[in-house]
């Protein structure tokens, strides 16, 4: 930038581009409109998963983490959160609350809602086979995951007055199969719902 | 063009042009240099703990420009290889040695860096983002020609001082702004509920520190700190209110020229990084080395070079 009327000219382009992210909500590396833990929804309860270290480093039911060759903090979001069919923070937030442009460019340049079509624990299964390099008809392929986790769920009044000594706990196991993700709670065993409409979620 | 344009005008140059002298920008470069360096180790940090030659993970949701490279699967090992030559790229621009190449360098193997780490299981995490804008401002600036390696061996002509004065300030816009987004993203996401009774934070604490589960004795086995915090709605409250309050006024940070008050509110902020830390584990805990580009690192260099000139004195008379 050899004068002023260069330097300015740049700083507004620059500008343009990274402020404009912010208009756009557009939150693609290296553009952000800055969300992080922005995404809040008040409930009558807080279910948190409750971890434990031990049991997260033998692993899924068949293959441990180190196995795979996934850090630690990747490992539990797929045990915790993936196994669960539980997707990552920005599908959730990617189009809630959306004006009508930034609904329309979205969904015209990104593709669909993530949250309507949820396949996060399928996923995994298919990670896992590729990484042994697995194909879909290969006899040694995984056809089975399961992960293991207790999930504590804090009643509001409580959360109010922070009392959390008596959270209601509840063992949840995630079972991954080629046929589809189910979730075994107590002594059920019910399909992880996958499609979800709209208006259930917003 | 009438007197209002004119004064419109002069207040944007005096605002982006004659903030810092010709020096400063240079010496920015090398403490911002040496302090990226130990950010992205950190940050990167995770791509180093597995097996450099064990298993090639299949990702489960490969970034969205290793989607488009067809990048699905980790080597490990590049990690270690790209981790070694971006701290070497840190170094030399620090020191201003091959800078803008090194910049480049810089930008790619954050790229691959935080593509790897973001792609095992898809969170797609923001402490990279900052920093490419940055960089962005450092590659299209004369930040090589002052204070550095080249600038001394190629005897380049020194910059004036509006040339060391827009990208910093630009800088500076970036990061006040960052905190200011963030709180309209919360707003525009979640409206005042994200403030209400404990609201988001109290819900971060407690899964955060349930999420390693508890000791046989019933203590949560990290974060302990959040926990007990956690107990306190009023407290945690009252640290949203706060956090409301530093993300709005932040910005005030730019129309200050004393460094005193900068410093004030620049520790302000450090304390906000290191309690997400202890109390939330967000890594953003080593993010306020970005704040020398509110300073004119120039005469802190000087000032720090005479009290070691000094120590070194005493410490000749002494023997």
């Amino acid at each position: 930038m050899d004068s002023k009327k260069s330097a300015k000219r740049f700083l507004a382009l620059y500008f343009l581009i990274f402020f404009g992210a912010i208009f756009l909500r557009v939150d693609y590396f290296p553009f952000s409109w800055v969300p992080m833990y922005g995404y809040h929804v008040n409930g009558p309860a807080v279910t948190v998963a409750v971890g434990h270290l031990g049991q997260r480093e033998r692993g899924f039911a068949a293959w441990r983490a180190d196995d795979l060759g996934v850090p630690a903090a990747n490992f539990r979001r797929l045990y915790h959160q993936r196994a669960f069919n539980q997707g990552p923070p920005q599908d959730d937030r990617e189009r809630a609350a959306l004006m009508p442009f930034n609904r329309w460019w979205y969904e015209t340049l990104v593709g669909p809602d993530p949250r309507l079509d949820r396949r996060y624990a399928d996923q995994l299964l298919v990670s896992v086979n590729q990484t042994f390099g697995y194909g879909p008809r290969d006899p040694r392929r995984i056809v089975r995951l399961e992960a293991e986790l207790d999930f504590a769920t804090f009643e509001h009044p409580d959360v109010a007055v922070g009392n959390l000594s008596r959270p209601t706990i509840e063992r949840r196991t995630a079972i991954i199969t080629e046929q589809g993700a189910f979730l075994r709670k107590g002594g059920t065993v019910t399909p992880m719902p996958r499609r979800f409409e709209r208006d259930a979620i917003e | 063009m009438n007197s209002e344009t004119i004064s419109r005008r002069s207040l944007v140059d005096r605002f982006f042009f004659d903030w810092h002298d010709a020096a400063a920008l240079g010496a920015v470069r090398f403490y911002f240099g040496l302090g990226l360096a130990i950010y992205l180790n950190i940050q990167f940090d995770q791509n180093l703990k597995i097996d450099a030659f064990g298993a090639h993970f299949h990702f489960t949701r490969p970034i969205w420009y290793f989607s488009l490279l067809g990048i699905d699967t980790n080597v490990p090992w590049i990690s270690f290889a790209v981790m070694a030559l971006l701290t070497i790229a840190c170094l030399l621009f620090a020191l201003g040695k091959w800078t803008k190449p090194a910049i480049i360098a810089i930008i790619i193997g954050i790229f691959y860096m935080k593509g790897v780490r973001d792609s095992f299981s898809g969170d797609v995490h923001h402490r990279e983002i900052p920093i490419f804008a940055l960089l962005i401002l450092f590659l299209f600036s004369k930040c090589d020609r002052m204070f550095g390696i080249d600038a001394r061996k190629k005897k380049l002509p020194p910059i004036e001082p509006w040339e060391s004065s827009w990208p910093l300030r630009a800088m500076q816009i970036y990061i006040a702004l960052f905190y200011f987004w963030a709180l309209v993203a919360k707003l525009r996401l979640s409206g005042l509920d994200w403030f209400t009774g404990g609201g988001r934070i109290q819900h971060v604490l407690i899964s955060r520190a349930v999420r390693d589960g508890f000791t046989p004795t019933g203590e949560v086995v990290n974060l302990s700190l959040g926990w007990e915090l956690a107990q306190m709605p009023n407290l945690v409250w009252f640290f949203g209110a706060m956090v409301f309050l530093f993300e709005l006024f932040f910005p005030l940070i730019l129309l200050v020229r004393d460094w005193r008050l900068k410093l004030i509110a620049l520790i302000g902020a450090t304390v906000f990084h290191l309690a997400n830390y202890f109390l939330m584990n967000v890594q953003f805990f080593f993010y306020p080395f970005v704040f020398v580009t509110f300073f004119n690192m120039n005469l802190f260099h000087e000032w720090l070079m005479g009290k070691l000139r000094l120590r070194r004195s005493v410490a000749a008379v002494a023997t």
